[in-house]
């Protein structure tokens, strides 16, 4: 029965030997079997792992590596194709897939840490953020903000802002009033309304019961403005 | 110790002049010692306000320059005995004054004065940075419009950059009329976007225009601005003195109107 696996390994990869006339689910035990008995030496190893000696669909694939998982503590980062099997080869292999793995946090592409503010924004006072920005605080008309990622505004925007400086169309802009003159993201721009002729603007009317929050994005080319809803939130 | 005010507001025009002859006047009128410096070089027209032009001998410039006495160029007041100014030079310009200097010429001051009332020029630029350098708390002063409003928002952020802790706001030139049409901001609309303390609001009121033209302030007169500038005084000192109702309906007619509205 042993002989149907032969199991051998380096560093970052284990290699097995399957037999190639027997039934998949005889092999597939004695590869439990095997795991099992070097439970101690795998110790919670992250390895990528190759097949020999007989070819695989997906499916067996999966099922011997979920069989893994489940029967020991070693983790399976990745298949290796037959032909990289040198040590070197799986080497880089493994440590690129860990590499990615630890960015999985943060999309690819978008900033991880960001900048706070307290206050008030004033007319010509200006934030530049390399990363995400935070403002507990209004933007009064005037005042500048800008951020290499999204711009999160709890107070009224009434200023300027520019989401994305970098030029990620995929920012956000989210604040809990929003009025802004003008609002950049990534490379899309848009304007306030043009005040309308006899149409008075000067006072907002109940505008303490008539506070919503809202999210900018771009979708289809253009900067959308919308209340915030939980399924806006989801596609961002 | 005196207490020195900075009177701003950025925008030219909006009563920067006139709120520091009235808010003086008003002082004096507490029995506070009280010295009015217009460092509008340049420019200057407290002194015309006042009614004081006749009277300038010597200006802040000169004594900048220790060409006379601080004592020579303060003018005293027609009504008040404890009411002085420190005109500033038309004949110069903003940079002939540093803002270390006015700081010394401050510190002077204080040990005699109760407050003192910085008159500001219009813009952000050197006279602004003279003006405030001494300050212990501002007086920002705005129109409800839209583009003053602008202004003092820049000015407050200024003040607060440079560390003046107590940053009052007085809204000048008020028309309950068109506020009530929709055609104006309230005071609620100002002090929304501004959000600092309000110190008052005066009313858009004719007998001021007279006042600054007879060179006669109208603090403390029966008129609603004059009433309005008295409390602003009070507010000042840190007493609490309830807003005056702008809204005044004015004569029978505009009660017969109010009647016909309730109806």
């Amino acid at each position: 029965m042993s002989d149907l696996v032969i199991l051998k390994s380096n560093r970052y990869g284990i290699n097995l030997l399957l037999d190639a006339n027997a039934s998949f689910l005889s092999i597939q035990e004695a590869v439990i079997e095997k795991f099992q008995e070097s439970e101690k030496f795998f110790k919670n190893a992250k390895v990528g792992i190759s097949f020999e000696g007989r070819t695989l669909s997906h499916e067996e694939e999966r099922s011997l590596i979920e069989a893994i998982h489940e029967h020991s503590s070693v983790e399976i980062l990745c298949i290796i194709d037959q032909d990289f099997k040198s040590e070197e080869s799986t080497r880089q292999r493994v440590e690129s897939t860990l590499a990615t793995l630890s960015q999985v946090q943060p999309a690819e592409g978008q900033v991880d840490y960001g900048d706070y503010y307290k206050g008030t924004l004033r007319s010509g006072q200006s934030i530049v953020s390399e990363g995400n920005l935070i403002i507990v605080g209004d933007v009064n008309p005037g005042a500048h903000v800008s951020a290499a990622g999204n711009i999160i505004i709890l107070g009224a925007l009434k200023g300027n802002v520019q989401a994305g400086n970098t030029g990620d169309d995929s920012c956000f802009v989210f604040a809990l009033q929003m009025n802004p003159i003008q609002i950049q993201i990534g490379t899309y721009i848009a304007k306030s309304p043009d005040r309308e002729k006899g149409k008075r603007r000067i006072r907002r009317s109940g505008k303490d019961n008539l506070i919503e929050v809202q999210i900018a994005f771009v979708k289809n080319d253009a900067i959308y403005i919308e209340p915030v809803s939980k399924s806006i939130l989801k596609n961002i | 110790m005196g207490e020195v005010i900075v009177i701003t507001s950025g925008k030219g025009g909006v009563g920067k002049t006139t709120t520091t002859a009235n808010v003086g006047t008003g002082l004096a009128q507490l029995d506070k010692k009280v010295v009015m410096i217009d460092t509008d070089i340049g420019l200057r027209n407290l002194d015309v306000v006042m009614g004081l032009e006749n009277r300038i001998v010597y200006n802040l410039v000169d004594v900048i320059e220790e060409k006379c006495r601080l004592k020579q160029a303060l003018i005293h007041d027609k009504k008040y005995p404890e009411l002085y100014l420190l005109p500033s030079a038309q004949t110069r310009d903003k940079d002939s004054v540093s803002p270390e200097q006015m700081v010394a010429l401050i510190n002077q001051l204080r040990e005699e004065f109760d407050y003192i009332l910085l008159d500001c020029p219009a813009g952000i630029e050197q006279g602004f940075k003279n003006a405030i350098a001494g300050a212990d708390r501002a007086l920002v002063v705005t129109t409800p419009e839209v583009s003053a409003v602008r202004d003092a928002d820049r000015i407050i952020g200024l003040l607060e950059a440079n560390e003046i802790k107590q940053i009052d706001l007085l809204v000048n030139r008020l028309r309950m009329d068109m506020v009530k049409r929709g055609d104006m901001m309230n005071v609620d609309d100002v002090t929304d976007i501004l959000a600092v303390n309000l110190i008052g609001a005066v009313p858009d009121d004719e007998h001021v225009v007279i006042s600054t033209n007879n060179g006669e302030p109208l603090a403390g007169n029966n008129t609603l601005a004059g009433q309005a500038y008295s409390n602003i005084c009070k507010r000042i000192l840190g007493e609490e003195v309830p807003f005056l109702d702008l809204d005044e309906v004015k004569g029978v007619f505009g009660k017969l109107k109010e009647l016909f509205k309730k109806n």
